[in-house]
């Protein structure tokens, strides 16, 4: 069997390549490239099939349900969904698709996986405080020029710097 | 909250308004249905063609399953009957003209050498689990079960006879495991009420589904690489032949009467176009299918993935066609 290419693509070109999609984003979606977003929308489509009566009250769920369509019926679940096709295919492509835990070798699985969950779920409740996570606050949101992408991306990656050092363990 | 008001001439308290009947447990059976047919199938398939040794996983490992979900099945359609305590009365009875008769019988007789395979090889399926995954826990279950059939009155003596059969019962198997995959779509399309379920076309398409779903699941349990890319090669033949028959529905459909149309555009703009096209033909066929190309073209996929899309896509393929069915019906016109 003859050896792919194992290459990573050039992170410039990647960067430019985003930038293209954003703006084809923008220009049939009407909005811009997000990922948190997503989740929220099937979040609150499985608690209105769950409890119809509850998402209908709560003021976090309210504005979202009710309406002609599913909540899940937004650009950016099918974009994710996208996104998910997309990476199995490219990671394919490169040689490098395959099901692993990325983490440091002096770790466990368990603790790397309780981590990732705990990231995760603050990073979750940070999106929606912020009102949008990387892509959907502070990419779509510079590339409106909104003074809101600009901050985020000063408060999400800076956080992460000065948070790296303490955490540095999960992944050296 | 919409409040819709029917009116009808209907008396049918359980039935009408509340027109669905059929929830997920239907669904569910289906596919256990489905994919206990395919697993069967591919079992005597293969061993009819000699290939009991070079693709172990498929004739003597994998049909211990086959049992186990087809009971899993059972039990869910028990759960969903109203008078439960009245399903034996299935078994008095013989209707030709109802498939749900032909579906109880082919179930029960299907059973027999779905538990009678499986067990007759135990030695063997013992020997793999060995050799292959050293720490299932399954080993000393399947040791005890083994001991312990050795030491009953009748049964070694049905097992041989069975063993000395069994080219006869494999050609018996594939002729049963085609009905029921059959069957599991037919059951759906002898409503006359429901258009979108009333076509002939459902048999042959869960049947594919169904035998497609046990490919992947095959293709994921083995470990032996020429037995992957065959069943690869399968699924590939099979997702296509899906396609073509998902197709050929909506163009019998849209030929057809104001009900059907009407039907069909639930899939086709309706409320269920986006998880019927997106998740079941995009992510459970399609994607897959790109990705199985891709691994026979020499690129590495984990099979996992495709295998896992696959058999989720035709879990989700009969959610919608049980949810969508009960949504379709005459009272538009």
């Amino acid at each position: 069997m003859e050896d792919k290419s194992k290459k990573f693509m050039n992170p410039y070109l990647a960067g430019i390549l985003i930038g293209v999609f954003m703006v084809a984003a923008y220009y049939f979606s009407g909005e811009g490239l997000g990922a948190s977003g997503a989740l929220k929308s099937v979040v609150v489509a499985s608690v209105d099939a769950v409890n119809h009566d509850y998402a209908s009250n709560a003021s976090f769920f309210k504005a979202r349900v009710g309406g002609e369509h599913s909540p899940a019926k937004t650009w950016l679940v099918f974009e994710v969904l996208g996104v998910i096709a997309g990476a199995i295919i490219s990671a394919a492509f490169a040689g490098r698709l395959k099901i692993e835990i990325g983490k440091s070798p002096k770790i466990t699985n368990k603790k790397r996986l309780i981590y990732a969950l705990i990231g995760g779920i603050l990073f979750g409740i940070g999106s929606q405080l912020g009102r949008g996570c990387t892509s959907g606050m502070v990419m779509s949101g510079m590339g409106v020029l909104s003074l809101s992408g600009f901050i985020g991306l000063i408060a999400i990656f800076g956080g992460g710097y000065m948070i790296a050092y303490f955490f540095r363990k999960i992944w050296i | 909250m919409e409040e819709i008001i029917n009116v009808s001439g209907r008396s049918i308290p359980h039935v009408y308004p509340h027109l669905e009947v059929w929830g997920g447990p239907i669904a569910l059976y289906l596919f256990f249905g489905g994919l206990a047919a395919g697993l069967l199938f591919f079992a005597s398939f293969f061993y009819l063609k000699g290939k009991a040794d070079s693709m172990p996983m498929t004739v003597k490992v994998a049909p211990i399953i086959a049992p186990i979900i087809i009971i899993l099945g059972l039990m869910l359609l028990l759960y969903d009957l109203h008078h439960i305590l009245y399903f034996w009365q299935l078994f008095l009875h013989f209707r030709i003209e109802s498939p749900m008769s032909w579906g109880a019988w082919t179930l029960s007789v299907i059973m027999i050498p779905a538990i009678l395979w499986p067990l007759s090889y135990l030695d063997d399926i013992i020997e793999y689990l060995k050799e292959n995954k050293p720490n299932c826990k399954m080993i000393g279950l399947l040791n005890w079960a083994n001991d312990l059939i050795k030491k009953l009155p009748v049964l070694p003596a049905i097992m041989d006879l069975f063993i000395k059969n069994r080219a006869m019962v494999a050609y018996v198997t594939i002729g049963l495991s085609i009905v029921l995959g059959v069957y599991t779509g037919i059951l759906l399309s002898a409503f006359n009420a429901r258009p979108l379920w009333n076509t002939a076309i459902l048999g042959p398409l869960f049947l594919t589904s169904g035998v497609s779903t046990a490919a992947a699941l095959l293709m994921w349990m083995s470990n032996d690489h020429k037995e992957r890319t065959l069943y690869s090669k399968i699924d590939l033949m099979l997702i296509a032949i899906e396609l073509f028959f998902i197709i050929h529905m909506f163009m019998g459909f849209l030929s057809s009467g104001v009900a059907q149309v009407e039907a069909a555009q639930l899939l086709l703009g309706g409320p269920f176009t986006v998880v019927f096209w997106v998740l079941v033909v995009g992510m459970g066929l399609v994607l897959p299918a790109i990705l199985e190309i891709m691994e026979l073209r020499g690129f590495h996929v984990p099979i996992a993935i495709p295998a896992f899309l696959i058999l989720m896509g035709g879990l989700l393929f009969r959610f919608i066609m049980v949810y969508a069915g009960q949504a379709s019906g005459f009272h538009i016109l």
